[in-house]
């Protein structure tokens, strides 16, 4: 009679381990969660990308918060599922997370933004088959009254040299892309760290950073993709932009199955086939422009290194 | 149905806490195993219902030998010292007893009723058993054990948690309740009044062994033992190289068959009488002062009749 | 002050409208957390039960590591589940990592120590004598255990209620171990996080007070029981 009167809790908490046995990795909706980003996507008009073929399964990616943040791969996963059928997996950490994710077989291609740092895992044969896929760019970002007068200084040596001196100055922290290209800039204007007046690490991804460095009223150095995507809650204003070594360059690569078992090679070539496609990379550049009044990234696909002056 | 037990010895953690050669309960009657606490009362009634195993020995109910099983529990009714119940009325406890031992619904609801009324608790048996007073909760715990009309009824402490006014009337009503209900009846005590007041059978146990067995009036009259007599409320006096036992209440104020010299220390006012405290040879001693005796003197001579004190040799 | 009034009145349209990405976000979390729960308490209740009532060496050891359980951050679970499951790690084989499977592990072993905990608590606080009272009156040891059981089953309900709030509000774990994949292993603490990033406010706020509704209702539905089992 108890037991009668507990059934419908019994019956609540059953319920879900019966859709389980069948719900795990089967097709992902692609309504997955409640915001309109992907809408931009519709407006593309684009044929239906023409890479591998049917490949069917799952595979790892690991990647920066940037592409994740950006709202980027959430246009590109459910395309690359209806040409290939492949369920793309993707893990979004910082570079240097996601390279060591590449570098231990734990993941089977990797789309990361730290040239300087890939080169390591490159050479170690760890990743293979490296393929330029699209660059933005960082700006330095900082409160409306800009205390330490960035702009329109002459280069990002004075920039970082006059920030260095007023601060303050919140760093991701957290060996991404972006906190690798931060520490390059440092040393470039010849800065000690420790010196940095008001400088702090967050240990998290650009679009926190950003919250934080937006309610402290700092200056920090963030990918112009992601900025924008939260501008409209920021008061940050992008005070300095464009000198040549501000550049952020993204590569994808696939974890090498000869050193790494498991790793999942068809899948991860489909996937840097997918990206280097031309059609997807004309995705790429279109993405968000009509939102934003401008490209967040610059399409790459083909193009020498040295036009983006790496190697 | 007779509970006979046969060399039993039962350890705990390597001690022996009981050794029992031999000691019958007799069918029908009902026994009072008394001792002071710690003696091994609730031990033998736990191993009697098998909640507890055997080192070594036996125990027949009935000539069937106990096992921890549904037929051996079947045989014997237990109301356990603390009162404990299962969520629900009392009614629902009481069904849920019965239910256990397999009585068929309409005879559940007549016995259920039938003890409660016994006990003096059918207006209660629509209240939560949890929210029961301490004396409700023992005449709940009773007639549970009694609605299962068991060969042999075991009861540990029955009086036991009672306000004094709640346990003189259930010490005034249960013997009746029992003679009613209980075939052979055995209840653990370590108060020698209640003892002699519910059973004609006494069983003296002191520190793991039976002292004294047998009728009331010839354990009481006659305690074998110096132990024994003390638990029963013997007045032990040193007396050259053994022991004088005076039974309770036996002493008087003046010369007789068995003399001594008692120091009064206090005198107790009660209004209709008076009793004088004090010591015999060191031990303590109370006597009863009738009204007008003089009793400003520092020393009594007090006296027993020779029946009423026994002698044991150190 | 706008965010919040914002996000609230953003959170009404998303639930008034029945949005099928909320929806389907919430179901996953339901099933995720339920089917953790549900595991942690089909071992965890007997578990506990016989933690209480048992009497063997270590048992105080294993009652203590029970203790510290129920105080374990859920990330430092999720990092240990996670070294596991990844592919280079021990268990890489069975490929679980980023999976809902492996959530529930996760989410499992976050609740179970709860629901043992919890168990072992109200079978402990049980009369000692009721054990025996029931087998003197003739119940068999499966029946004593299940009498016992109904006696201790407030306290076993609040064992589920603390294992499933434990794990549905939980997000180190269900990170680390999911990856917050979206459309996969997505759920609503995760997609708090990525709403946040992503400067959706507003979204981040709807998932949360779905959240907290859902919370609320499970919880009220138990103390309901709870109350009127209460007599």
């Amino acid at each position: 009679m108890r037991l009668a009167r507990l059934a419908p809790v019994l019956t609540l908490l059953l319920l879900p381990w019966a859709a389980i046995a069948c719900g795990d990795d089967d097709a992902p909706p692609k309504t997955a969660q409640p915001q309109v980003s992907a809408s931009s996507l519709a407006t593309a008009t684009l044929s239906p990308t023409p890479a591998a073929g049917r490949v069917g399964g799952t595979m790892i990616l690991a990647t920066t918060t940037s592409t994740q943040d950006s709202g980027l791969l959430d246009a590109l996963v459910p395309r690359f599922k209806d040409a290939t059928g492949v369920d793309v997996k993707v893990i979004a950490v910082g570079t240097g997370a996601a390279l060591e994710m590449g570098a231990k077989g734990d993941a089977d291609a990797v789309l990361v933004h730290a040239p300087t740092s890939e080169k390591k895992y490159v050479d170690s044969g760890d990743l293979i088959d490296g393929k330029l896929v699209m660059h933005n760019d960082f700006v330095v970002v900082g409160p409306p009254s800009d205390p330490a007068k960035v702009r329109g200084a002459k280069d990002i040596t004075a920039v970082m040299a006059a920030i260095a001196t007023t601060g303050p100055f919140i760093s991701r922290g957290d060996a991404s892309g972006t906190n690798t290209k931060e520490l390059e800039l440092w040393k470039v204007a010849n800065v000690d760290l420790k010196t940095v007046a008001g400088r702090e690490e967050t240990g998290q991804g650009m679009g926190a950073t950003l919250n934080i460095a937006d309610q402290k009223a700092a200056y920090t150095l963030t990918d112009r993709a992601t900025y924008l995507a939260l501008k409209k809650n920021l008061r940050l204003e992008i005070l300095f932009e464009g000198a040549p070594n501000l550049l952020n360059v993204y590569h994808v690569y696939v974890v090498n199955p000869a050193k790494h078992g498991g790793v999942k090679e068809t899948q991860a070539r489909a996937w840097v086939a997918f990206l280097v496609d031309p059609a997807t990379q004309q995705l790429i550049g279109d993405f968000k422009k009509a939102e934003f009044g401008q490209s967040l990234f610059f399409a790459d696909a083909g193009k020498p290194e040295t036009s983006l002056g790496l190697r | 149905m007779e509970v006979r037990i046969d060399g039993l010895r039962f350890l705990r953690r390597g001690d022996c806490v009981l050794d029992v050669p031999k000691l019958v309960f007799a069918s029908g009657r009902t026994t009072a195993l008394v001792g002071p606490n710690g003696a091994g009362k609730s031990t033998l009634l736990r191993l009697i219902v098998a909640l507890e195993r055997l080192d070594a020995g036996t125990i027949r109910i009935g000539g069937e030998q106990v096992r921890p099983d549904r037929r051996t529990r079947g045989h014997v009714a237990f109301a356990f010292q603390r009162a404990v119940f299962v969520g629900g009325s009392v009614w629902h406890n009481l069904d849920l007893a019965l239910r256990l031992r397999g009585v068929p619904g309409d005879e559940r609801r007549k016995r259920a009723a039938g003890a409660a009324a016994a006990c003096g608790v059918d207006h209660l048996l629509d209240r939560p058993a949890h929210q029961l007073s301490g004396g409700e909760a023992q005449r709940v715990n009773l007639a549970r054990a009694l609605s299962l009309r068991a060969p042999v009824t075991l009861l540990d402490e029955p009086l036991s948690g009672l306000d004094a006014p709640a346990r003189r009337q259930l010490l005034h009503d249960l013997p009746g309740i029992l003679r009613a209900f209980a075939t052979t009846t055995i209840i653990v005590t370590h108060d020698r009044d209640e003892a002699l007041r519910l059973a004609g059978d006494l069983v003296v146990l002191i520190g793991g062994r039976v002292h004294a067995a047998g009728a009331r009036a010839d354990v009481f009259g006659n305690p074998p033992d110096a132990e024994c007599a003390a638990f029963l409320g013997y007045t032990l006096i040193p007396d050259g190289g053994g022991v004088l036992a005076v039974a309770p209440r036996a002493l008087r104020i003046g010369p007789g068959e068995v003399t001594f010299n008692l120091t009064v220390e206090e005198l107790l006012d009660f209004g209709m009488r008076r009793e004088v405290w004090g010591r015999i040879a060191g031990v303590p001693a109370t006597v009863s002062l009738p009204m007008g005796e003089n009793d400003n003197a520092g020393r009594l001579t007090v006296s027993a009749p020779e029946r009423a004190v026994r002698r044991y040799c150190g | 002050m706008d965010a919040l009034w914002e996000g609230f009145q953003e959170a009404v349209r998303l639930i008034v409208r029945g949005d099928a990405g909320l929806r389907e976000v919430a179901w996953r979390t339901i099933v995720v957390s339920g089917s953790a729960t549900l595991l942690a308490m089909a071992a965890g209740v007997p578990t506990g039960y016989g933690l209480a009532r048992g009497r063997f060496p270590g048992r105080t050891l294993v009652l203590s590591a029970v203790n510290t359980g129920m105080g374990m951050p859920p990330v430092v679970v999720g990092l240990i589940v996670w070294l596991f499951l990844v592919r280079s790690g021990p268990l890489g084989d069975l490929e679980l990592i980023y999976t809902k499977r492996a959530m529930v592990v996760a989410q499992f072993l976050i609740a179970v120590p709860l629901v043992i905990g919890f168990t072992a608590a109200a079978v402990q606080a049980l009369p000692a004598e009721l054990p025996d009272l029931l087998a003197a009156l003739g119940a068999g040891r499966l029946r004593t255990l299940w009498l016992l059981a109904r006696e201790a089953q407030l306290g076993i309900l609040a064992a589920v209620m603390a294992g499933f709030g434990g794990v549905i509000s939980e997000v180190g774990a269900s990170m680390t171990v999911g990856g917050n994949i979206q459309g996969d292993t997505r759920v609503l603490t995760t997609a708090i996080v990525t709403e946040t990033s992503r400067g959706e406010n507003a979204n981040a706020m709807a998932l949360g007070i779905v959240l907290l509704v859902m919370a609320f209702a499970v919880n009220l539905l138990l103390t309901a029981v709870q109350q009127r089992r209460r007599r």
